[in-house]
């Protein structure tokens, strides 16, 4: 499994929105039982264009349209899945995924558990989030809390092509169902993608940037927002370290800890509302395992805790940003 | 603080268990203002699966007490309509293990129909679910899911642990212009009695409860795990001075109550029944470290279920936190 990218490897560069269909398009090809379903994924090939192509190549049997009807895409997903399919089904906005909630938390989460056997459900749900289209309070929310206290779910929040691609091929060939969060915003973001066939293990964190002074820990979208704010604070002095969950649960907390020793400082960036949400629990962690190597309080960058407001000015204030990222790290340095 | 709470001595009282406290508080609100009207699976002619809507069903009419099918989404999407419309619906979800069907109607509706409409519309909504375990329930009957509910907006979560406190919250509720999902320990529905006011009175959301003072170690709790988290607190009076704080509203928290406790005390820990990671418990030690951090003293202990699916009954006294458990964290966090 290639978790970093050594300079031998030959790379292209790609958008996520490339990896993405290519991933998906590989584990087709690769796996008969793996099928791509959703709304308007087919003929349209997705609304974001993950799965263009997909439908004319694999044919109506593996790759279908569906109905408005998350509950039934959460539904029909567990019962493919005990059936022996992999499905890979698509709900469109995170926001919707409640809709499948019961499916999703009571049965796909729970069978493992239920039978104590080789049972499993091996199905993957895609689903976009992401702030900052003007697309207003229900098509953009941060949803992995929702799903962080579920045990039996994985919840996979990727931030780079190379990533978003291994591990959607990972996601698929676990056994267990995984709940894949795309951010709607960064499709077109590009990086270097190994050319050789490669996964990504789920449940492990990614050290993307070295640094003594201080520890980001940034997931999905954020990521993007974390480096720039290290980069400035790297011209005032001060050399952040970024860990990436990648994972969000169950999460890889050993780098963070690592981290933390080494630079004493954490901040944690979120898309969502910082109430009850992701960095609440990294912080909580790191009290429990690090508290003695905290030199500040940790300091958890994300939205007000409101719903998204849709005014381009109002949703532009809300959306956490690298520069709230960099204020938090010199308030946490300054502390 | 806990005052609104003690019966005052000179108000008629009637002694009634949780369960029978949900119940006087529908009835009396449904007395006061007929806009009150309560919905649910079985909650007419049979009274409800834990009898919390006995007689009501009799008392004001199938207009105002209603069946449904087997159907969360529907209950809540129609209480929804009706709040919108005017009306106050008291919405019951049989077990809170099956409230995800509404999940949906809750966090994308019944939330944000305050914002969505600007603030022409509210959504004075109450959805009450009976939660936790240790009823020796089969599957999906036992969980703790306030976590997914706390972390939306708009959404107000309030969990009593006495029959003063259910009849007094749940009044508050009902008068509250947004919605509150009310969360009932069934555990304790019927394990003790209390005194409780017969007239109407409010028990203020938002506002935790101090249930004994200590100075050795703040105990952050709510629901069922409350009485034994005071169990273990007596169990320890010769070793730690434990103060037990029952926070009662999971959202919006009581941050005042939280951080005036910890740092009289510098040492906490919390206890709740949802697995341990992603659960409320590390918002509350999250929030305490980054408000009082120069007062900590030592890690905060948090005390809860594990990181499984609830389990079946006969493994479900080893999952839920006891007192014996309690007592261990505590003594953790006294003696870092």
């Amino acid at each position: 499994m290639s978790q970093q990218l050594d300079a031998e490897t030959e790379t292209t560069t790609q958008t996520i929105r490339e990896s993405l269909n290519q991933a998906l398009h590989e584990e087709l090809e690769r796996d008969e039982r793996v099928l791509l379903y959703g709304e308007d994924v087919a003929e349209y090939g997705g609304l974001y264009k993950i799965s263009e192509g997909l439908y004319e190549e694999f044919g109506e049997e593996r790759v279908f349209d569906t109905p408005l009807a998350e509950t039934s895409l959460g539904g029909t997903a567990v019962g493919a899945a005990l059936a022996g399919a992999r499905p890979v089904v698509e709900i469109m906005y995170a926001d919707f995924l409640p809709i499948a909630g019961d499916h999703l938390i009571n049965y796909a989460a729970k069978m493992y558990f239920n039978y104590g056997d080789e049972t499993s459900v091996p199905m993957v749900v895609r689903s976009m989030y992401g702030t900052g289209d003007g697309h207003g309070l229900h098509h953009g929310q941060s949803p992995e809390a929702w799903f962080m206290n579920v045990p039996g779910l994985k919840v996979v929040m990727p931030s780079t092509p190379r990533e978003y691609k291994g591990l959607l091929k990972g996601a698929i060939r676990d056994d267990d169902p995984v709940i894949f969060l795309e951010n709607k915003m960064r499709y077109g973001e590009s990086g270097p993608v190994p050319d050789e066939e490669y996964t990504i293990s789920l449940c492990e964190s990614d050290v993307k940037r070295e640094g003594t002074d201080a520890t980001i820990v940034a997931i999905g979208g954020m990521v993007y927002e974390a480096l720039e704010a290290a980069e400035r604070l790297s011209e005032q002095g001060i050399e952040c370290e970024i860990v990436d969950p990648r994972t969000i649960s169950p999460l890889d907390t050993g780098p963070i800890l690592e981290s933390v020793e080494k630079t004493n400082i954490l901040v944690t960036a979120q898309e969502a509302p910082t109430f009850g949400g992701f960095g609440s629990e990294v912080a909580a962690q790191v009290i429990d395992d690090a508290f003695f190597y905290l030199d500040a309080p940790v300091k958890r960058v994300g939205a007000p805790f409101t719903p998204i407001p849709f005014a381009e000015n109002l949703e532009e204030a809300y959306q956490p940003t690298a520069d709230d990222i960099e204020s938090a790290v010199i308030d946490a340095i300054e502390t | 603080m806990a005052t609104e709470t003690e019966p005052q001595t000179d108000r008629e009282t009637e002694s009634l268990t949780l369960v029978q406290a949900v119940q006087d508080g529908l009835r009396t609100e449904m007395e006061r203002d007929e806009d009150v009207l309560v919905m649910g699976e079985d909650v007419g002619k049979n009274g409800g699966v834990f009898r919390a809507t006995e007689g009501l069903y009799d008392q004001f009419g199938e207009e105002r007490v209603i069946d449904t099918p087997l159907a969360e989404s529907g209950i809540v999407g129609t209480a929804i309509g009706m709040a919108a419309y005017g009306l106050r619906p008291v919405a019951e979800m049989q077990f809170m293990g099956f409230i995800y069907p509404a999940f949906d109607q809750i966090v994308s509706h019944a939330a944000r129909l305050r914002t969505r409409s600007r603030g022409r519309f509210t959504c004075p909504l109450v959805v009450r679910a009976p939660y936790g375990g240790g009823i020796r329930a089969p599957e999906h009957h036992s969980e703790s899911t306030e976590a997914m509910f706390v972390h939306q907006p708009g959404l107000k979560v309030v969990v009593p642990s006495t029959p003063a406190d259910t009849k007094g919250l749940l009044t508050s509720a009902i008068r509250d212009p947004d919605p509150v999902l009310f969360l009932e320990p069934k555990l304790i529905y019927r394990a003790f009695r209390e005194d409780v006011p017969v007239d109407s009175y409010e028990v203020p959301l938002g506002e935790a409860a101090v249930r004994r003072e200590g100075s050795d170690v703040s105990v952050f709790t709510w629901g069922a795990m409350t009485r034994p988290t005071l169990e273990a607190a007596d169990n320890l009076a010769d070793e730690v001075d434990v103060e037990v704080v029952d926070l009662r509203t999971l959202s919006p928290l009581d941050d005042d109550t939280i951080l005036d406790s910890f740092k009289k005390t510098g040492r906490a820990a919390v206890v709740h029944e949802a697995p341990k990671t992603g659960g409320l418990a590390g918002e509350i030690t999250a929030t305490i470290q980054e408000e009082a951090l120069l007062y900590q003293e030592a890690p905060i202990e948090r005390i809860t279920g594990f990181d499984t699916p609830f389990p079946l009954y006969a493994l479900e006294d080893y999952y839920l936190p006891e007192a014996a458990r309690i007592e261990d964290g505590i003594r953790r966090a006294a003696g870092f």
